[in-house]
């Protein structure tokens, strides 16, 4: 049952990639999408060439954006819970995600995104890699992380390099265009994606999913501690600085193209992990696709929300993980493990 | 046929040098026990021999050759290590993180093949686990994981076994069960090393003692001369008399 759960969640998020494309506050709606679909399948016509180009150019780019953000954040969040062997280690919660978002800021308010459209998930990956560098120097000694050190630590890093990009973006309030187009960006949303956003976020999740694969038993390895993996035939320490920094690569893609999306990274390894164990050969597909779900799910319920609320995914993701993690935390403060 | 050698192993913890000029040899077919105060050295000294820590002179050498320059798989599949920490964050089940000692044996994407399940099955079989290998490792007790973390020590098949404290948290059953395998494996070819306290239960199996006191190999000698009454106050402070009343009594399995 466990092995075949990873194609479940496919047929799953096949589903609610149908909803997310054919609810919106505004037409086009399912019947258009059908249309759409079998036109594109070559048996059918009829559907205007707005319509048309809601669905190819607007909401699917939109849809794309979500799978594969989802997907590269829930993967980044297992990886850095297995390396750090701590289940409360993510990308928002120690940094890399406040580091991605300093470095994509950076990007727009200085232009760059405008000469190319990868200055800007260059940027958050360096930012991402560098917070992710101050959290190993802070949190760890000799390979080992204490949940204390980590948290402690991802508060530092987080007010910090939080106040850092206030900074960049209320110094560059003269540029109102730039400014607004940072302020809408951080708070997290995957309106106006385009397919460019679409390509670079598969890129990114193409690429940094294929460094990890071929080292996927290493996470398991990496999970005991430092001188028993080392005993196994692990070099701990690389092998920890090469995944975690792969998982940077997949939060600065993310954050790049979609913004400050939190809980993601934390919440839907520990969802996998009830679902189908610890093993990361069947963890990282089960919980890539719970991302891709979950993801897709929380633009779906800001895009049908009512239009007043102005409601935006991170908001989403934040309202609906913040709970979980103090659920998780007050566990491990009771001594059960997570 | 694996031979281990420490050869003037010193090393530095923070501003104590805790091994200073530590000189050790581990043979097939030896049971060596490793003691020494608390801090001696032991652990670190185990971790110098199995290439997790560098030392700041001297060096261990692996079958001649310098334990550093060993390729990690290679180097894995003749020496096994079981920690003194066992503790997993994530619910693994125990045949799971035996499995993780097959390890060192697997390419990057190879399947488990039969050799691996059936090197699983024997390294549960010998610890007496087999009961407890499809629950989660977060159920077990103390004692029941350190018999997982044997058992995936023993799975990689290694020819030198290096074990600390490994009968911590064991029950009196288990504990002489456990030294009884490590004295079965040393018959059968294999060098141990372990790291103890308890050398009233080790001592009568092993081939020689080695303590460690003030960061060198103060003795090395067959059990009766190394836990003499002049080398267990010299090392350890106390005082030793042979058994003249009730207790401690001797068991046996």
């Amino acid at each position: 049952m466990k092995q075949r759960l990873p194609l479940l969640l496919v047929g799953l998020l096949l589903v609610v990639a149908v909803l997310h494309l054919a609810f919106a506050r505004v037409s086009p709606g399912l019947g258009s999408l059908f249309e759409w679909l079998f036109a594109w399948a070559g048996t059918g016509d009829g559907l205007s060439d707005m319509d048309r180009f809601v669905f190819a150019d607007v909401r699917t780019p939109r849809l794309f954006v979500a799978v594969f953000g989802g997907a590269a954040l829930a993967l980044a969040g297992t990886v850095m819970q297995a390396s750090f062997r701590n289940p409360l280690a993510s990308p928002d919660i120690i940094g890399t995600a406040a580091g991605a978002a300093f470095g994509g800021a950076i990007a727009i308010v200085y232009g760059w995104s405008q000469l190319a459209v990868i200055f800007t998930p260059l940027a958050a990956l360096i930012g991402a890699t560098g917070v992710t560098a101050l959290v190993f120097a802070l949190a760890g000694s000799h390979g080992r992380f204490s949940v204390a050190n980590l948290l402690l630590a991802g508060v530092a890093l987080n007010t910090l390099f939080g106040a850092l990009t206030t900074f960049i973006v209320t110094k560059s309030f003269s540029n109102y265009t730039a400014s607004s187009q940072v302020l809408f960006w951080l708070m997290g949303g995957l309106d106006n994606r385009t397919w460019d956003h679409a390509w670079i976020t598969l890129g990114g999740l193409a690429l940094f999913s294929a460094l990890i694969w071929p080292r996927v038993r290493e996470l398991d390895l990496l999970t005991l501690r430092d001188d028993s993996a080392h005993s196994l035939g692990v070099d701990a320490v690389k092998s920890r600085r090469y995944l975690v920094w792969c998982a940077c690569g997949l939060t600065a893609t993310t954050v790049a193209n979609s913004g400050g999306i939190a809980f993601v990274g934390l919440i839907v390894p520990h969802l996998a992990r009830l679902l189908v164990g610890p093993a990361h050969r069947l963890l990282m597909p089960t919980a890539a696709l719970l991302g891709a779900i979950l993801m897709v799910v929380s633009d779906l319920g800001c895009r049908v929300s009512p239009a007043d609320w102005n409601l935006r995914l991170g908001v989403v993701t934040a309202i609906a993980g913040a709970p979980y993690f103090l659920y998780l935390l007050a566990r491990q403060r009771n001594g059960v493990r997570l | 046929m694996s031979q281990l050698i420490a050869n003037m192993l010193s090393k530095q913890l923070g501003q104590k040098t805790v091994l200073h000029g530590v000189n050790l040899h581990v043979e097939p077919g030896e049971l060596v026990l490793l003691g020494g105060r608390n801090g001696a050295g032991k652990s670190t000294l185990l971790r110098c021999l199995i290439g997790a820590v560098e030392p700041d002179a001297g060096s261990a050498h692996l079958d001649g050759k310098p334990i550093l320059s060993w390729q990690p798989k290679a180097r894995a599949r003749e020496v096994a290590f079981v920690p003194q920490d066992t503790e997993v964050p994530f619910e693994f089940t125990g045949r799971e993180l035996v499995t993780m000692g097959r390890h060192p044996h697997r390419g990057r994407s190879e399947p488990l093949r039969e050799e691996d399940h059936k090197a699983v099955d024997r390294a549960l079989k010998l610890l007496d686990a087999e009961a407890f290998q499809e629950r989660s490792v977060t159920t077990l007790s103390g004692g029941e994981q350190r018999r997982i973390a044997v058992a995936r020590a023993l799975a990689t098949e290694a020819r030198l076994l290096l074990l600390d404290e490994p009968t911590n948290n064991l029950d009196l059953e288990h504990a002489l069960q456990l030294v009884t395998l490590l004295r079965q494996l040393a018959n059968e070819g294999h060098g141990v090393l372990v790291a103890s306290h308890d050398l009233n239960l080790f001592a009568p199996h092993c081939d020689r003692v080695v303590l460690l006191h003030n960061g060198r190999a103060d003795v090395d000698a067959k059990p009766e001369e190394a836990l003499s009454p002049d080398n267990m106050h010299r090392v350890f402070g106390v005082q030793s008399h042979t058994p003249s009343s009730f207790f401690p009594r001797n068991f046996t399995l």
